[in-house]
């Protein structure tokens, strides 16, 4: 189904003010709040909002600190008292989708406090390091980190001998690539190992959201990177990402609908657009992580879907993109092999439900997403304009190709 | 006491492909049937020790309204199991009680004998009124309950009521391109369930003790809605499974024996003071995985699904397919962090359960209507 314009009713779909609505709700730019539902009457002054995940998870941390989150209103979050400051090593790709998760990790982590060396892979003077994140990694040392280049085979000699207590790798897909990491993070007596794999592990079920501890793709690359952590490393985590925007990523993202709904042209979805994905702000990643940092028994030897707390449709993602654009949208659905075209090139998302909930983070570490997808690509949209790539010529081959197996006229 | 038979008479002994293993309806925190052709696979938190037991809290007097078709049945069984004192409140059109498939005799007796009757019709608000003021509850579940005007007389007849629980609907939540639903998103005023969301802002409003559950597709043994049935009587017929559209919507469905449980396990609960709850499965299903999962149940072979465009036919006042032609799944997440809700059954295994104890042993609701897959078949021969 293809909507030809924009229904106004879209608008108040999370932020419902209105007088019919159940209960009284206020919204922040941030979050979705709402009343709160669950009062504790015995710690009713520190929990008197209601945050059923920060609920089910005792901590023994001190400080707190309030943020808002996706379940309803103000939640108090643990964070690690001033004594438990950890060293942390990120080894980093130098491109792709997930470049931008060690981007974000190195600040928050230098923002609590901790301390951080981020290593990536290649050389500084490389041409993939004037792209983002990479360009921006000035801001990691003026929070007081340290950038370092090289092959993650010698991560080693590169760190000059330096112990540190966490290690994460977001780079290695198989574990010829990943286990020198491992290997040398064992011997130099690091205590957590942390390891971005991916989402797109998962064996395609009938019944989803994909969760932690459903069945993998045995022979996928980092399904064999997490038996060896298994195996071999005596506090890891796993953290399984999906699709993800915010200021910095390498990779395009809501920018493939931006590129279409600014130039008037129609978004070309395959099959019915009803499949469903989960896109998050990159920042729910960078949180999760540091949590796990900051509650290691608690993240000890555990799978976490590293993930917003929200799936969308291809066609609500185009509609949100739309609307985030003040524009109106027009979808048109295709069959790729009906037309001739090749999925994946010709749209940035899986052609069938790609959907992980972030159940384990809920429940061990007390996490709470952030994303609100309808203000974070508002913000999206605001720096898309910003650096000019409205105006910037693009080629669309393959959607004319589609556009015009399907008979869809396009706007010169 | 009769047994619950069959709608039809007319019915054949077919060869039913189950294992007719026993279950005890009267305790079934922790019975389900077993099939050994189904292989049940257990998730690592699902082990956790156990979640939900209620403190036993003092013997309530609690009155149900309705309480003899469906959700009440087992909810009922539960209540008085902990030793509450439990009234039904039904026109009397069905009997008050009935042995369930699976209950043993002993059982059935002991809870038949517990169980008390109101008998009156709701919409009479005077005599509700009066009659729940003359018996004076401490706890009110309302099962059947669709209007807020219907709830007033009860409200006004207990002002000291402890506690009104009250059985809504996910249907009440505005429809939506992020999902799942969760307990503080939007909701449509104009649904079909409006009543529901109606007498939640009355609730709310005469500061009563309440606690509203929404669940979402319920199925299970005794399900009147034909939602797992509808899909096995085709199975049974080894007719082709018509689905519409994609088949890739994605739909919910909680069992009825974990809905009860969830219910009991609000009840004097603080933590679900003035609070509403999502109450279904723990995973979604495609509509399509759904046809597959009922084949499992009843040892079915893989079905033939056939996916049309509904909008290339008019049904008339038909329903060609028991869900609504979107996506529609809530999340369960506040109740189990803020309850410790677990379901006990999965998909499969709680579709077995519904097939082994009610359609399988040759009962049902509703006879067997093909005449909307025949206009589907007898179209799309040609297309898709």
């Amino acid at each position: 189904m293809s909507m030809a314009t924009l229904s106004s009713s879209s608008a108040s779909l999370l932020f419902s003010a209105s007088s019919s609505n159940l209960f009284p709700l206020s919204h922040s730019s941030t979050s979705r709040l709402s009343f709160s539902s669950s009062l504790h009457s015995s710690t009713a002054s520190l929990f008197s909002a209601s945050s059923p995940t920060f609920l089910a998870c005792p901590s023994s941390s001190s400080r707190l600190s309030a943020t808002s989150n996706n379940d309803g209103g103000p939640v108090f979050s643990i964070s690690a008292s001033a004594a438990e400051k950890k060293k942390v090593l990120i080894v980093n790709t130098n491109s792709g989708g997930h470049a931008v998760i060690g981007f974000y990790f190195a600040k928050e982590l230098l923002g609590s406090g901790h301390s951080v060396t981020i290593l990536t892979v290649g050389e500084e003077s490389s041409d993939k390091m004037k792209k983002p994140p990479f360009n921006r990694f000035s801001e990691i040392v003026s929070a007081g980190g340290s950038t370092v280049w090289g092959n993650p085979a010698d991560v080693g000699s590169i760190v000059g001998g330096e112990v540190f207590d966490v290690v994460l790798d977001n780079n290695g897909k198989d574990l010829e690539t990943v286990r020198p990491v491992i290997d040398w993070a064992k011997s130099s007596g690091a205590k957590q190992f942390l390891f971005i794999s991916s989402a797109g592990i998962y064996k395609l079920t009938d019944e989803p959201p994909h969760v932690e501890g459903d069945t993998v793709k045995a022979d996928a690359g980092h399904v064999g990177v997490e038996k060896y952590l298994e195996e071999s490393f005596s506090n890891w985590a796993s953290f399984r990402p999906q699709y993800m925007i915010g200021s910095g990523n390498n990779k395009d993202c809501e920018e493939w609908f931006f590129d279409r709904i600014v130039r008037d042209r129609p978004v070309p979805i395959p099959g019915s657009g009803l499949q469903l994905t989960n896109i998050s702000h990159v920042r729910d990643l960078s949180s999760m992580l540091t949590l796990a940092v900051e509650k290691p028994e608690a993240a000890r030897n555990s799978i976490f879907n590293c993930v917003s707390n929200r799936a969308v449709t291809l066609n609500g993602m185009a509609k949100l993109c739309a609307q985030a654009a003040g524009r109106p949208v027009n979808i048109v659905h295709y069959d790729p092999k009906a037309v001739g075209v090749d999925a994946k090139k010709a749209f940035p998302f899986r052609n069938t439900h790609f959907y992980a909930e972030p159940r384990a983070a809920q429940t061990k570490l007390g996490w709470s997403s952030t994303t609100n997808l309808p203000e974070d690509l508002k913000e999206r949209f605001e720096e898309y304009v910003k650096i000019g790539r409205d105006k910037k010529t693009i080629q669309f081959e393959l959607d004319d190709k589609i556009l015009e197996a399907l008979k869809v006229p396009v706007p010169v | 006491m009769a047994r619950f038979v069959a709608v039809t008479p007319s019915q054949q002994n077919n060869q039913l492909s189950f294992s007719p293993l026993a279950s005890s309806l009267s305790d079934f925190s922790g019975t389900k049937l077993h099939c050994s052709h189904i292989h049940f696979k257990r998730k690592q938190w699902q082990t956790k020790s156990a979640s939900f037991y209620v403190s036993a809290s003092s013997n309530k007097k609690i009155l149900i309204m309705g309480g003899t078709r469906f959700i009440g049945v087992f909810l009922s069984r539960l209540l008085v199991k902990e030793g509450h004192q439990v009234t039904l409140f039904t026109r009397g059109k069905a009997p008050v009680t009935q042995q369930l498939p699976g209950e043993s005799d002993s059982d059935y007796a002991d809870f038949s004998s517990k169980i008390l009757h109101l008998k009156g019709d709701r919409q009479d608000f005077e005599f509700v009124k009066s009659s729940l003021s003359a018996q004076g509850f401490d706890v009110v579940y309302d099962i059947n309950g669709r209007e807020a005007v219907e709830v007033e007389p009860i409200l006004d007849a207990l002002p000291n009521m402890e506690q009104f629980i009250y059985c809504s609907s996910a249907g009440v939540y505005l429809k939506s391109d992020l999902l799942p639903h969760a307990e503080v998103d939007a909701v449509d005023p104009k649904s079909r369930h409006k009543g529901k969301l109606e007498t939640e802002s009355l609730l709310q409003s005469r500061g009563v003790n309440w606690t509203s559950i929404r669940p979402v597709y319920i199925y299970g043994p005794l399900n009147y809605n034909p939602v797992e049935e509808w899909f096995f009587h085709r199975l049974k017929a080894g007719r082709p499974i018509p689905i519409p559209s994609s088949g890739l919507q994605i739909t919910q469905l909680g069992h009825v024996k974990d809905l009860a449980r969830a219910f009991v396990q609000v009840l004097g609960n603080d933590k679900a003071s003035k609070a509403i709850f999502n109450i279904s499965g723990e995973k979604y299903v495609t509509f399509d995985g759904l046809a597959r999962a009922c084949a499992k149940a009843g040892g079915f072979p893989e079905p033939e699904l056939i996916h049309y465009n509904p909008k290339d036919y008019d049904f008339g006042k038909k329903k060609a397919f028991p869900f609504r032609d979107q996506h529609f799944f809530a999340s369960t997440e506040k109740s189990k962090s803020v309850l410790g809700f677990e379901n006990e059954f999965d998909l499969v295994e709680g579709l077995t359960d519904s097939y082994n104890l009610d359609f399988g042993r040759g009962t049902y609701r509703k006879e067997a209507d093909f005449s909307t897959d025949d206009i589907i078949l007898g179209k799309t021969l040609v297309s898709v």
